[in-house]
């Protein structure tokens, strides 16, 4: 369990880390509509080197963002598996038994998975450079002018921060009870079909009880502290944007500019 | 029936950027049937060191043996469930371990899983929660409705349960009230004697210490600092000042008496003994 790195905030310090997580969030909306825009294989070497280039910015460790793949290893696996079979067009590359891979699958799959991992790495870039406090901030205020129609944006940034804030503690916490049952034998991967749900509810059981008792005890230090639901309320943090995230917010929107421009021009 | 640490080393997290070397170059020996403290600051990796002994967390290097078990780094132990069942490890805040409807079928959760029959489970379960002083009309009550103090005793029994050789107990009092950890550490110490039960406890109760224990081992910054036993300890005022431990009650009026020129033997360190040493010198 302590293996997920997906989504994990890294604390270093570096250009990225600094940026206003509004600039990063309106950054990583643009590279994404970039990556979802058809501009073929110069279209995803382009956006691959930017995000090569802010990955070594962010002093990010190459290994991290490699781990953050991972998981996605199945799924292409998967969906390669799958091409095979349903696509059918370009030219007949190879011929056995009953499987005809045509160029069209090998280049399809290609797409996708070339759309996935970058896809990991910008998301990879804006959680692992921001934390998530900062990031709920940035998403409240970037959800502002919903509140003129009256979407609770502060609840839900406030259920969002309490969320995110409670993964690790829910980690911890559930690797204890894993570990005070194992210590009273329970064996999760060996046994009776019986057996095993019985060491899955002795794990349940307790994570259930010690959620609601942690969430009751939340919502009275929240209340003692004079938190009180849809009342007004001012900020300790300011958020500020400074050249850096001017540049980034450009930079990224130029970026989609130009895959665009390939998709029109080079790409026909 | 021992237990031995040898160049053990443990780091959480190894090769990402959270690595934390908790343990270094642990060497340790417990002897049989004494009742050891583990001391040492927060964080100094007491947790740590004992959740190797049933082989929750593995070594990153060294070794430990228990009995005839030895569980070497980097490699998969296959008897691990033989080795739990001979060592009972009772957790800090233990009391959030409980699941079943009833206390009682809580209890005999762990005997049943390490292949004790229903009633055979049910008689231990019955035994255990009487020694900790549950009573039966609770039995048949849900543990969620104890209290946090009886839910800790409750998850005790749940260990004495799978009669362990070996007892370790992490911070076992922490929050009961002081007239209940007392009764605790009497029975962690009737276990001892009676049964001649290895028992190991992390605690920061030094009076706990000195009234208990036979031994003492003191961590700091993931490193073994000392082991010596109990007299050699709180008479060595060095020693206290280099494991960062405030002295117990009794310890500290005898380092007044000796500034006030009375000097008394290094192994008077419980009250009775004291009060008859002091009757004993003026009555000459
Ligand atoms: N799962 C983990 N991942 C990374 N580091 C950890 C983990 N568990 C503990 N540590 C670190 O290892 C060190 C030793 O922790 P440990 O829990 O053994 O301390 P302890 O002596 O039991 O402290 P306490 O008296 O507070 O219970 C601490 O600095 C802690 O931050
Ligand atoms: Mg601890």
């Amino acid at each position: 369990m302590k293996n997920i790195t997906l989504g994990q905030y890294i604390p270093l310090d570096s250009f990225f880390h600094r940026l206003d997580p509004r600039s990063k969030i309106c950054a990583m909306v643009a590279m994404m509509i970039a990556v979802f825009i058809p501009a073929g294989f110069i279209g995803y070497a382009l956006i691959g080197a930017i995000l090569i280039m802010c990955v070594f910015i962010s002093r990010l460790q190459v290994d991290f963002i490699i781990k953050a793949m991972k998981p996605m290893i199945f799924m292409m696996i998967f969906l390669f598996v799958v091409n095979i079979f349903v696509v059918k067009s370009g030219t007949l590359l190879v011929s056995f038994w009953i499987f005809n891979i045509y160029s069209g699958a090998i280049i399809e799959t290609l797409y996708i998975v070339i759309r996935l991992l970058l896809m990991i790495m910008i998301t990879t870039l804006l959680t692992a450079t921001t934390k998530p406090m900062d990031l709920t901030l940035g998403l409240e205020h970037l959800m502002g002018p919903l509140e003129k129609i009256k979407v609770p944006t502060h609840d839900i940034a406030m259920m969002v921060a309490l969320a995110l804030r409670f993964i690790p503690t829910l980690i911890e916490e559930a690797d204890r009870i894993l570990k005070a049952q194992a210590s009273r034998g329970v064996d999760l991967e060996n046994g009776t079909l019986r057996e095993k749900i019985n060491a899955i509810l002795s794990l349940i059981v307790p994570m259930f009880v010690s959620c609601f008792q942690r969430a009751d005890d939340l919502a009275d230090a929240m209340e003692a502290r004079g938190y009180a639901v849809g009342a007004p309320r001012v900020r300790y943090k300011k958020l500020a944007f400074t050249a850096g995230d001017y540049i980034v917010i450009i930079g990224a929107n130029l970026v989609l500019l130009a895959v665009i421009a390939i998709k029109i021009w080079v790409i026909k | 029936m021992s237990i031995c640490f040898e160049k053990l080393s443990h780091e959480y997290s190894p090769g990402t950027p959270f690595a934390f070397l908790a343990l270094k170059d642990i060497n340790l020996t417990f002897a049989e049937g004494k009742m050891t403290a583990i001391i040492g600051a927060t964080g100094s990796g007491k947790t740590t060191l004992v959740q190797h002994l049933n082989g929750l967390l593995l070594p990153t290097e060294g070794r430990v043996t228990v009995n005839d078990h030895v569980i070497e780094a980097g490699k998969k132990y296959p008897k691990i469930k033989d080795l739990r069942k001979g060592v009972g490890l009772v957790f800090q805040f233990a009391e959030n371990q409980l699941f079943e409807e009833t206390i009682i079928k809580d209890v005999s959760f762990g005997p049943k899983n390490f292949g004790a029959t229903e009633e055979e489970a049910r008689e231990r379960a019955v035994r255990s929660l009487k020694i900790v002083g549950i009573t039966e009309d609770m039995f048949e009550k849900s543990p969620l409705e104890l209290s946090g103090g009886q839910k800790r005793r409750v998850a005790i029994a749940g260990i004495l349960a799978m009669r362990p050789r070996i007892l370790v107990l992490d911070e076992p009092t922490a929050g009961l009230d002081p007239q209940g950890a007392a009764n605790m550490m009497e029975l962690f110490k009737r276990i001892n004697k009676e049964n001649g039960i290895t028992v190991l406890i992390v605690t920061h109760n030094m009076e706990h210490v000195l009234d208990y224990c036979d031994e003492v081992v003191v961590l700091g910054k993931g490193r073994l600092l000392m082991q010596t036993d109990i007299s050699t300890f709180f008479e060595n005022e060095e020693y206290m000042k280099k494991a960062g431990i405030d002295p117990p009650s009794i310890v500290r009026f005898k380092r007044f008496l000796k500034e006030k020129g009375l000097e008394l033997p290094a192994d008077v360190l419980s009250i009775e003994e004291l009060a008859a040493e002091i009757a004993g010198r003026y009555r000459r």
